[in-house]
């Protein structure tokens, strides 16, 4: 068998993203360079046969997920709950956790204005931030970062897609009228 | 929500306020905001306030006016926010009207702490519509186990056909509760000590002893946690060492601490009856 059919078989397969050593895993003649070509040339193939689904980078791993232009069609089978979307709250503490981290509570309430202590046991519990060490001062508080997952809620491939703080009013300018893209694949715009 | 309008704030503020500094009447819902920085940035973009020159006395009225409202409804812990940052507006407000000496700088302008804050506040809530779109983007995409399965065939799902005659067949068998447990008082009392002597003369006997043997002859709570106690001191001393095979199956004391065994082979397997479970013996 090809790479690329045995990278496709085993990602078709999973639910889950895969990093390339977890791919690897499916064969002793692949490697992690390999199984990176496999999937460059898996996207390309995808994308030349107009296919409605594509390897989508999210965290470290590779998933192959629907391509958005159908997502109007699968919504009608929405009958599983999904991961909800988050709260405003929920949002402001990750927004900070994901730029100020590693980060302890004070400093995210300083930040809010607000008490944080249950909003971070929530995104603890779903693992979209997790206690990554402790800081120094009193009592040494636990400091938190974002997870794998929280970039795969957010369909980033890693942090630095996140604008920096002086692209932001650029970026945000530009989402009033862009188009929606695809999470973590900047390669295949305008296709 | 009633909000004193431009006439009254006129009628009662003899003292000739700036009318800039006056009340506006400004409708908000608390219950949008995720705090007070949050309202308070709201009540100075909507009113297209310069940010870096507030007019403290109109925004600190609209401020509390605001939350005056809302406060009744909110949990403790949310209200101590909001009042907490009407206190510092308050504060700065006071700092402001205050005779300054001459010689102004910039750096003393009693506002500026809450400048910063709230322009670093601004800048996470547009992090927060950069992650807003992100996953909104990615909720468009669709992985595997989205659609939901087909329901399994009629046959391979067991039947669920209970009636009252079986149900009451069933509660028949639930045993009768067991007669209530007779408290003694303890005759005499029972010491570490005590329990620390009996597994040493024990072990003179044999490697092995179960724990209850320590305390079962005598059946009292007084004597197992006397027991209990001696053999955690005898395996803190590397006297003993206390196996388990599993949750609630036998616990056994082995002569000899970890270290003994941990350092020869496992030769000081049981030699009374009773085998534990195969693997257990060893560490």
């Amino acid at each position: 068998m090809r790479p690329e059919q045995i990278v496709e078989a085993t990602l078709f397969a999973s639910q889950t993203p895969l990093t390339t050593s977890e791919l690897a895993r499916a064969d002793d003649e692949l490697t992690s360079g390999i199984v990176s070509e496999a999937i460059q040339a898996l996207r390309e193939a995808y994308e030349a046969e107009e296919r409605s689904f594509q390897i989508y980078e999210l965290g470290d791993g590779y998933q192959i997920l629907s391509r958005p232009e159908f997502a109007s069609y699968l919504e009608r089978f929405d009958s599983v709950p999904r991961s909800p979307y988050l709260s405003g709250a929920a949002l402001e503490t990750l927004a900070i956790v994901a730029y100020r981290q590693p980060i302890g509570r004070i400093e995210i309430e300083e930040v809010r204005g607000v008490g944080a202590s249950s909003v971070l046991r929530t995104l603890t519990d779903w693992e979209l931030v997790e206690v990554v060490g402790r800081g120094e001062g009193l009592g040494r508080p636990l400091l938190y970062g974002t997870t794998r997952r929280f970039l795969e809620h957010f369909g980033l491939r890693d942090l630095d897609e996140l604008p920096s703080p002086e692209e932001l009013p650029v970026v945000l300018s530009g989402l009033e009228d862009d188009a929606v893209d695809a999470p973590g694949d900047a390669s295949e715009a305008g296709a | 929500m009633t909000l004193a309008t431009p006439t009254e704030r006129s009628t009662n503020t003899p003292r000739g306020r700036s009318p800039l500094e006056g009340v506006q009447p400004f409708l908000v819902e608390l219950d949008r905001f995720q705090g007070p920085l949050d309202l308070l940035l709201h009540l100075i973009r909507a009113q297209d306030i310069d940010i870096f020159d507030i007019p403290i006395a109109r925004i600190t009225r609209q401020f509390q006016l605001t939350i005056a409202e809302g406060l009744d409804d909110m949990p403790l812990e949310r209200a101590g926010e909001f009042l907490e940052m009407a206190a510092s507006l308050v504060r700065i407000k006071a700092q402001l009207l205050l005779p300054r000496p001459e010689k102004l700088e910039w750096e003393e302008d009693p506002r500026a702490e809450l400048v910063r804050r709230l322009l670093e506040y601004e800048h996470f809530q547009d992090v927060v519509h950069v992650l807003e779109r992100a996953e909104a983007q990615r909720g468009r995409h669709f992985g595997k186990g989205y659609v939901p399965d087909r329901p399994a065939p009629e046959g391979m799902r067991p039947e669920l056909a209970v009636e009252l005659h079986d149900f009451l067949e069933a509660a028949s068998r639930i045993p009768e509760p067991p007669p209530p447990v007779r408290v003694r008082a303890p005759t005499r009392s029972v010491t570490v000590a005590e329990k620390v002597s009996l597994v040493r003369r024990l072990f003179e006997k044999a490697k092995r002893i179960a724990f209850e043997r320590l305390f079962e002859p005598w059946g009292t709570r007084a004597h197992a946690t006397a027991a209990f106690l001696a053999a955690l001191e005898l395996a803190r001393q590397q006297v003993l060492r206390i196996e388990q095979s599993k949750p609630f199956a036998p616990i056994w004391l082995f002569a000899g601490g970890w270290v003994a065994a941990t350092r020869g082979p496992n030769d000081d397997a049981p030699v009374s009856d009773g085998e534990p479970e195969a693997g257990e013996a060893s560490p």
